[in-house]
Formats: C-alpha cells, structure tokens, sequence
C-alpha cells in the first residue's frame, strides 16, 4: 500500500493541473491514469468560452453572465477569478517548461479567431504562440500550405472557408517526400524537428508566396523544439507564420502534456500511465484506498484526499451499458444531468444539443462528489457543460483543476499525516 | 425540357429495377433506369444481406423455397464477385420448439434446398461464440451479397450496352396516349430540371412505392403494404457463418455476418408510409436480446449503425374475390396491358432480393410479349461485369491488395481500407457531390469509428477534385454527418458512445463544422 497526500485519477489536462498544483503547494502527490488523456488528441488551445450560445468575443466580459444564467455549469462553481488565476499560472508554466522559448499567447479579454483544418474560425483564449499569428482579427492576406502526401490537412479547403469568411486567403501545395503514405503531423513535426529539412523545406515555399502573406501550416512544426523550429521558418519566410490545428495524434496537445507533466515532477509530484483504477476501498462516507493494475499485478494508494479527473464518456469513465443505464465506472460515483426516465437520450438531429451531452458525476459547490466527502471532481468528468459546441473543454479542465487543488490544500491544512505546507 | 427516347424505360434502381435494366439491355434493348433517389437506395440498400438458401421458407411457403434455392444457385454463378459463400445453419436454440427441426429437414428435403444435418459440437467448433446449448443444426447454402457492387455492376453492364441510368430523377407523371403509356416525365433532384421520356414499354420497378407509381399511371387497386423492419451491424463478425433460429420465421432470428461487420434482424410492421424510417428503442431491445440468444455476450459488442428497410408486400384491391385478396410476400407481375386494358406498361414488385434475377426475367418476358417480339432471356448465364472470373468475394480481400504496396497508397478510411486513387476515380466516376453515394459505392465510412477520421479527408480530396467551392464541401460533409448520425443514435451505448463523442470533438471541436461561415453567419469576422 502507498500512501499519499493526495492521489488525483487521470492525466489529461484536468488531472495533470489538479496534480502539479496540488505538489506546488506541497503536497505529496501521485497521478495515476490508464493512459494519456485528450491532449494526445486536443489542439493545445485553451478554449475558455467560445459560444454562449452566439461567439463569444471577450470571455471576461461574458463569463459573470454567464455563471449565473448558468447555475449547473461547472464555471459557475469555479467563479471567473479562477478562471482567470489558472491562465497565468498556465502561462508561467509553459514559460518555466521544457520547452524552450515556447509561450502560449493571449488573455481572457478577448478571444482570438484561429482558423481550423476545415477553415472555421474557432475561438479560444489562449494558444500557442505557433498559432497566433492565424488571428482573423490580424491584417494581411494568407496562404494555407498542404501537401498532397498528407491526407489529415486540405489547404484549399481551408483557404476556400477562410475566403468565405471574409480573409484574403489561398490554399497551396508543396510537395513532401513521406516515409509512409499514411504519415500524420507527428511524423512529420520530426522533420521539421530537423534544421536542414526545415531550410529546404522553407526555400521551396518561399518562391511560391506573395509578398504579404501569411503563412498558415498544418499543427506540426516541431515535436522537441517548437519554439526553434517555428522562428526559424518566420525568419527564413521573413513572415508570420502559424500553425493550424488538424485532425489527431496532435503535436501541440502532446506540448501540452510535456509541460504539465514535467510541472508535476519538477513539484516533487509522481505520475503513473498505464495503471487503471479497477477498485475502490471505501470507509463511510469517504474513500480510503483505490487499487490500479498494471502489467498484471496491482497496486494501492491510499490517500485523505482523491481527485477524479478520469474524463467523461470520451475517456471510458463514465458509461452508457446496453440496457441504457449511465455508470461512473472509476469509483462508482452518483451522476448527474441524465435525462429522465422515458425521456429521449438522444435526438434526430446531430448538431442539435443532445440530452446527455450534459451528464457528469454530481457534485456540491465545491467540486466535492456526492457520496463521497473526500473526493474532488474535475474536468470532463464534472457536468452541466457541452464543451465542445461551447469551446470551453481546456478552460473547464484547467479552471477545475487548479480549483480542486486549491480546496484540497487549504482543507489538508489541519490534517497530520503529510500536510501539505 | 430535354427528351429522351428509349425502348424501355425503367422506374426504380433498386436490385429488381436494375436487374431489369440489366435484363433489357442484353436483349438488344434501349433502356434508360431511374430512380428518385441514388441506386439501391430504397429497401435494397436497407435489407440484411442474405442470399437465402431458401430454409427459411421451406415449411411456411415451398414455391418461395424453391425460387430462393434456385436462384441462389444462380447468382453464385453470376454475380460472384459480389457473394461470400459464408454458408449457413439453422439451429434449435432453447427457445425453439424443437419439433420444428424434423418438419424443417422434410421441407428442405422437399424443395430441393441442400440441407445436411450436423452435430452441434461441429458447429461449435466451427463457430465458437454461438450458444452452446443449442440441441440440433442443419447446414444449408446462405450466402451474403454486396447489393451495391451488384445494382452497380448490372447498371455499368446495361451502360456499356447503350442504356442510360440516371440517378436522383424521380418519376413525376405518365405520358399516356389513350390506352397506352408512352412513357413518362423524370424530374432531377438536383437541378430541378425535368427530362421527358418516351419509351415503348414503361416498367414500374419501384418496390414498396409501386402503388403509388402505380396511381401516377392512372392505374387503380395496385396496393403495397410497406412492412417495415430493422436491423443492428455489431462492429465485427460474431460469427463467420449466417445463423438462422430453426423456427417459424419472425423477428430477431438471422444473425448475417457480411464484410467486416454481422447484422442482426429483423423485424416486420405494416407502416403507412415506406418512407418511414423511425427506430424504437423497443425493437433495438428486442433485435439485442434475439442476438444475445444466438450468441451469448452480444450485448458487449460494439453496435456500429440501425437501419430500417420497407418490404413491398403486394395486395391486389383489384381481385374481386376477397378470398383470393391475399397479401403475398412472393413477387407480383403486373401485366396491365391484361389487368387493365393499358398497354405499354408493366408493374413488378414484393419478392425478395434473392430472387430479384428471377423477377427481372419474368418482367422483360411480359414486356416481350407486349411489345410482339421474341428475345430470350440471357441472365442465367451472362456474369454480371467483374463476376467474369466466377470467383466468390472474400473477405480480407481488400487487406491482402493492400498489403502489396501499404507503404505506396495514401489511406483515406482506414476501417474499410479506401485508398485515395479509389475515392478519386469513384468521386469522378459517379460525378457526385454527396459523399453518401460514395460511401454505398467504397464503403467509405462504414467501420466502427464511422467516418471520424475518414469523411474530413474525403471532404478535402472532394473539394480538390473539379473545382468543387467550399460552399459546397461543407454542405456534403454536414449531410454526411446527419445521414451518420440517423443510424447511429438510436443505438449509441457502450464503446460506440465513446467514439461518438470522441467523433463530436474532432467534427464539432477541431473542426468547428457547426461554424463554417454559411452556418453561422460569421462572415465579417475578420
Ligand atoms: C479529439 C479531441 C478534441 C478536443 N478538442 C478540444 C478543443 O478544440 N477545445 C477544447 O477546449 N477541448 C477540446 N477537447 C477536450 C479537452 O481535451 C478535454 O475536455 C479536457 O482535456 C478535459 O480533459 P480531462 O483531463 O478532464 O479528461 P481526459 O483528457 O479525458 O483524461 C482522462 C484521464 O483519465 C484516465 N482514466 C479514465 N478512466 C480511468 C480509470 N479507470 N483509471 C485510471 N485512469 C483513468 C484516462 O486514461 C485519462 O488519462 C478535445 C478532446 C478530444 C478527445
Ligand atoms: C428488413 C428487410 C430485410 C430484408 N432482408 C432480405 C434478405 O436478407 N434477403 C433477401 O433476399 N431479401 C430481403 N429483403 C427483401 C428485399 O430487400 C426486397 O424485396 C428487395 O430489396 C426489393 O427490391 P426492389 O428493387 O424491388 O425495391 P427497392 O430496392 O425498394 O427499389 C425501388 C426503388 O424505386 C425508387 N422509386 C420510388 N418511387 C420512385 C419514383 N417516383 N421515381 C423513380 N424511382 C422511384 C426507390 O427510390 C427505390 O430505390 C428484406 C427486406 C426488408 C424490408
């Protein structure tokens, strides 16, 4: 049995945040996850607020109105100073992480527009600074740059909505010589990892671009050193240049993971992957162990606190079974948001809100379970939100997360056993 | 309007008016086949799959049984490559009565559907996730068909013939002359642009909507009762051999393991309207607990998609004697030249795809005969274009191509193995926009993440291809994600709810489809 200060389940965003927080602040702490989380798969941008229901220009400015129109949404139990105070405290992270020179652009004041692989234009808060330079709100013309050998990014498509929406845009091919012809972004953010393919690559297109352009390029310039390989290409282009966000794997949501995970080490936290919570020890109303299996024998942590940051539907820890009944299946906590009995879980049309889109484990006004004193909900796993038609996924992941560590830590105040400073 | 002059003009491409086109064309025929919708986009490309050996009717209606067995024997000669000899069983399971099976092996017997029974221990060795307590199996000669290959081969054959198919082009009104139909006027769902026909002979094809068809003729009593019924593909194949319940025919009894997936079904409601395609949460219960009887832990599967198909079950209100008012699942010819007085105009519907060949003869025979000329039937013989080889379909087939040159071929859908060459000819091929059509015609998007990853690619190849705007590309690939989403959410549990959601974030959160500028009004953003 291993005993912990605090064991947080789940390492996406949510659960890496919850747990280099919780570590920051002295706790002792153990992430464990049966595998990476969505930023394997997510852009890497911070989407607070984009849609309530109409886009949201100014996140700040909407997100009090919204907090109370919106009683059962988790930013109405996380409050807009939290969401504010997790930014900065992302921002210094990336700042402070492993990868250097790599920033994320932007405040709450105002969301920028950046284009996505179909040529929307997605509103988010915060960014990678690789993909600043796509703000619609930026002047100048643009050329999206594809290629035929990579079949998860199409530039004309792009440029073709772009143009719709009112940007001088183009979509352009360059030719790349693939290893595989079913290549992604993060085959080939490791060539542009590589100095000399990246100036062969930038003297090609640089005789085909205009004098004003900007240049947007599929999510994948540079695995190791983003920041390196991005200036690099403004400088040799002599433009801006920036990076849009295609289908998954995505290099910058595996950024992401690099830089949380390596705040949670560097805070003293520890972090286990491949280690799946398959059991609960419970004592009244609390939680006194949990036990992972990996590699075929298992393992317990026991811990005052536990933070469920497992994710929702998309992960696995919440389900729907075929006789249509809705578990959580990490700690077999009560839900919340399901549809009523008899009621439709689902409707016709696809784009419409979907009842059960909202479902997520119940919790008090500070993030507490139900049923269950000492456990903290985050992320994905909280309902009330539809996250990906509000474009608010990272910004929910984070808010909550840095929140939940801030509770446990002012509780763990008084305990003995390893209080946390 | 433009007008067309034909010998023989068919209403309907599902597998019988096709099948016709086909028919007519290697008899010397002009024919020009229309269809409301595309090919195969009515029952015939909402039905089970099943070339029926014909145990299924061999004790409830031996003429079905032995047109099924018949013809089965056919269209393995002809239309091989769009058959997977995957063989059949029936078997008794613990719900069966279990007298069935000895009145089941007199029938087959009697109607000549090969039938050989086995021991069950061999069937369970042979198919290890069946129930293991089913008492008795016969082995019959089931077969699986790919319909759209099929329609499409018999379309591209009757093309290469001179014959003319045109898809989305409904048949708006008749032309008559007196007491003869002269063909009729096809408008196009597309451009709205309306063709008039004449043709010697007009054939009603048109499955469950021939009454209506009818009705546009001025021809009265041609009833068709739409049955409607439902089926579940589980993302992969349960068994590798079709599983029928030894019982009476009814619902949830076949199990049909067909390319990389097995459909359960089916059901059967008399419905007002053929066009009615609603899933009730009941009968997606009722066809999990019929699977879960054939193969125990069904419900642990992933089920990938719903589908409902109409049955054209035939009444004629024009029989005066109501005792001979039967409703009938064979297949009903209309010689209304004989039935009526009208010349010029044949209806064929009911029956059922295995027999759709058997259909499509007797049809072009009763247009022969009104038309006074002899030209014999060559089907039985003639395979249909790329059956030439007289080899079955198997699956792993596409896999084994594949694999030659993975490296050299750019993958679009990774479940069904499409490759970009493949989409690109078929884009340019079918000359369409509705990346639906595609998806009949290449399977695109039919695997168990349902078109998540694939339909953005195939999205952007398509706005490549001819000039295509982005206007365009955003409208086919939202009509895409509906039409997905139509047969997906009534049975979204388990692992397929997962990748729904995870679908929900790549089209809704990386994508942003919702907010292409036309959706959403943000034009002026920047
Ligand atoms: C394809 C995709 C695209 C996205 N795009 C956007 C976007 O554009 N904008 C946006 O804001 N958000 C986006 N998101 C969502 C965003 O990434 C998530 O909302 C956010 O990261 C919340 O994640 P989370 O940390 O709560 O959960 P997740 O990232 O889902 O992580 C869950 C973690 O729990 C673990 N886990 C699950 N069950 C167990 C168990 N039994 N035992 C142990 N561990 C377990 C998992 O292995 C994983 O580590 C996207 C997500 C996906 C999948
Ligand atoms: C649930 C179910 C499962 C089945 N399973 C099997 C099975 O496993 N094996 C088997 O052998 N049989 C099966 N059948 C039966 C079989 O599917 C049908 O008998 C067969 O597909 C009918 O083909 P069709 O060409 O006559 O009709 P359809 O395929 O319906 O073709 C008629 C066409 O006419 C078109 N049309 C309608 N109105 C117009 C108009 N005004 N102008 C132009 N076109 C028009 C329609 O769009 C349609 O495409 C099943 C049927 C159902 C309902």
């Amino acid at each position: 049995m291993l005993h912990y200060d605090a064991v947080v389940i789940g390492a996406g965003t949510a659960g890496l945040v919850a747990g280099a927080r919780l570590a920051e602040g002295g706790a002792r702490v153990c992430v464990v996850a049966k595998g990476v989380g969505s930023t394997h798969l997510a852009p890497g941008t911070i989407d607070v607020l984009g849609y309530a229901p109409d886009r949201v220009a100014s996140p700040a400015a909407a997100l009090p109105e919204f907090m109370t129109a919106r009683a059962d949404h988790p930013y109405a139990l996380l409050g807009p100073d939290a969401v504010a105070e997790s930014l900065g405290w992302l921002k210094a992270r990336v700042e402070a992480g492993p990868l250097p020179g790599y920033r994320y652009a932007g405040e709450l004041d105002r969301n920028l527009l950046l284009p996505s692989a179909i040529g929307a234009l997605r509103p988010s808060a915060l960014v990678p600074e690789t993909m600043a330079g796509g703000d619609a709100a930026l002047p100048g013309r643009v050329a999206v740059v594809g290629s035929r050998s990579l079949r998860d990014f199409h530039a004309s498509l792009c440029a073709g909505n772009l143009r719709r929406a009112g940007i001088e845009a183009r979509g352009l091919e360059i030719d790349i010589d693939v290893e595989r012809a079913d290549e992604n972004a993060l085959g080939l953010a490791r060539r542009f990892d590589d100095a000399g393919w990246r100036a062969a690559f930038a003297a090609r297109l640089a005789i085909k671009l205009q004098a004003d352009e900007r240049v947007g390029l599929p999510a994948m310039l540079g695995a190791r050193d983003p920041h390196g390989a991005w200036s690099d290409l403004e400088q040799r282009l002599g433009r801006r240049v920036f990076e849009i966000p295609t289908l998954p794997p995505s290099v910058p949501g595996m950024r992401l993971f690099e830089i949380l995970r390596s705040a949670l080490r560097r805070a003293g936290g520890r972090l286990v992957i491949g280690a799946e919570v398959v059991d609960v020890e419970r004592s009244g109303q609390a939680i006194a162990a949990v036990s992972t299996r990996a590699g075929g024998h298992d393992v317990r942590y026991a811990a005052p606190w536990f933070v469920l940051a497992a994710g929702g539907f998309a992960s696995g820890a919440i389900e729907l079974d075929s006789h249509w009944v809705t578990h959580e299946r990490v700690l077999g906590l009560p839900l919340r948001g399901l549809p009523a009995p008899g009621e439709p879980r689902f409707v016709a049309e696809y784009l419409a809100e979907q009842p059960m889109a909202r479902v997520g484990v119940a919790v008090d006004g500070e993030l507490r379970a139900e049923g269950a004193e000492n456990v903290m909900v985050v992320g994905a796993a909280l309902p009330g939100a539809v996250p990906w038609s509000e474009a608010s996924g990272e910004g929910i992941a984070l808010a909550s997360g840095s929140r939940a560590a801030e509770l446990v830590l002012a509780r763990a105040g008084g305990t003995p056993a390893g209080a946390a400073a | 309007m433009t007008t067309l002059s034909t010998d023989v003009l068919v209403i309907g491409g599902g597998a019988t008016g096709a099948g016709v086109a086909w028919d007519a064309a290697l008899r010397g025929f002009d024919v020009v086949l229309v269809d409301r919708g595309d090919l195969a986009e009515g029952t015939s490309g909402r039905f089970h799959g099943l070339v029926h050996s014909g145990g299924r009717y061999a004790v409830k209606d031996p003429k079905a049984a032995e047109e099924c067995i018949a013809e089965n024997r056919i269209l393995r000669r002809i239309a091989a490559d769009c058959i997977e000899d995957i063989g059949g069983f029936f078997v008794t399971t613990p719900w069966d009565d279990p007298a069935y099976a000895d009145r089941f092996k007199d029938g087959c017997q009697a109607t000549g559907v090969d039938c050989e029974e086995i021991d069950p221990a061999l069937s369970l060795r042979e198919e290890p996730r069946l129930n293991p307590d089913i008492s008795r199996v016969f082995r019959v000669p089931d077969a699986n068909i790919d319909v759209w290959k099929t329609v499409w081969a018999m379309a591209h054959g009757a093309q290469d013939r001179g014959a003319r198919v045109l898809p989305y082009h409904a048949a708006v009104a008749f032309r008559r002359d007196g007491d003869r139909v002269t063909g009729a006027r096809v408008r196009g769902a597309r451009t709205g642009e309306e063709i008039d026909v004449e043709a010697r002979v007009t054939v009603n094809a048109s499955g469950a909507w021939a009454g209506r068809v009818a009705d546009l003729a001025g021809i009265e009593g041609v009833r068709v009762l739409p049955g409607r019924g439902i089926m579940i593909a589980m993302n992969h194949r349960l068994v590798n051999t079709c599983v029928n319940r030894c019982q009476m025919p009814t619902d949830g009894d076949i199990l049909v393991p067909i390319r990389t997936v097995c459909v359960i079904g089916t059901t059967d409601e008399h419905t007002g309207d053929p066009d009615d395609h609603t899933v009730r949460e009941s009968e997606v219960d009722a066809m999990l607990d019929d699977g879960e009887k054939l193969v125990p832990g069904f419900r642990q599967a992933r089920a990938l998609r719903v589908w409902t198909g109409v049955r054209p079950l035939f009444e004629d209100a024009k029989a005066s004697d109501t005792s001979t008012r039967d409703v009938t699942r064979a297949h009903a010819l209309l010689d209304h030249d004989q039935r009526d007085g009208v010349t010029g105009f044949v209806t064929i519907t009911g029956g059922k795809l295995t027999t759709f060949r058997l259909m499509a003869e007797e049809t072009m025979n009763a247009v022969c005969r009104q038309l006074g000329e002899h030209r014999p039937c060559t089907t039985q013989t003639e395979p249909l274009p790329g059956s030439e080889q007289r080899e079955h379909y198997r699956l792993g087939e596409r896999l084994e191509r594949k694999e030659e040159h993975l490296s050299g071929a750019q993958l679009i859908c990774e479940c069904e193995m499409v490759t970009r060459g493949k989409l690109e000819d078929a884009i340019r091929r079918r000359a369409t926009t509705n990346l639906d059509d595609i998806r009949r015609l290449l399977r695109l998007g039919m695997g168990p993440c349902q078109g998540g990853f694939c339909i953005y690619r195939a999205t952007g190849v398509l706005h490549g291809l001819d000039g295509l705007s982005a206007e365009q590309a955003d409208a086919a690939l939202q009509h895409f994600l509906q039409e997905r989403w139509k047969g997906i959410w009534p049975i979204l549990y388990g692992d397929q709810l997962r990748q729904a959601r995870l679908d929900d974030w790549i089209f809704q959160g990386v994508l942003g489809v919702a907010h292409t500028p036309s959706s959403d009004g943000d034009r002026s953003a920047a």
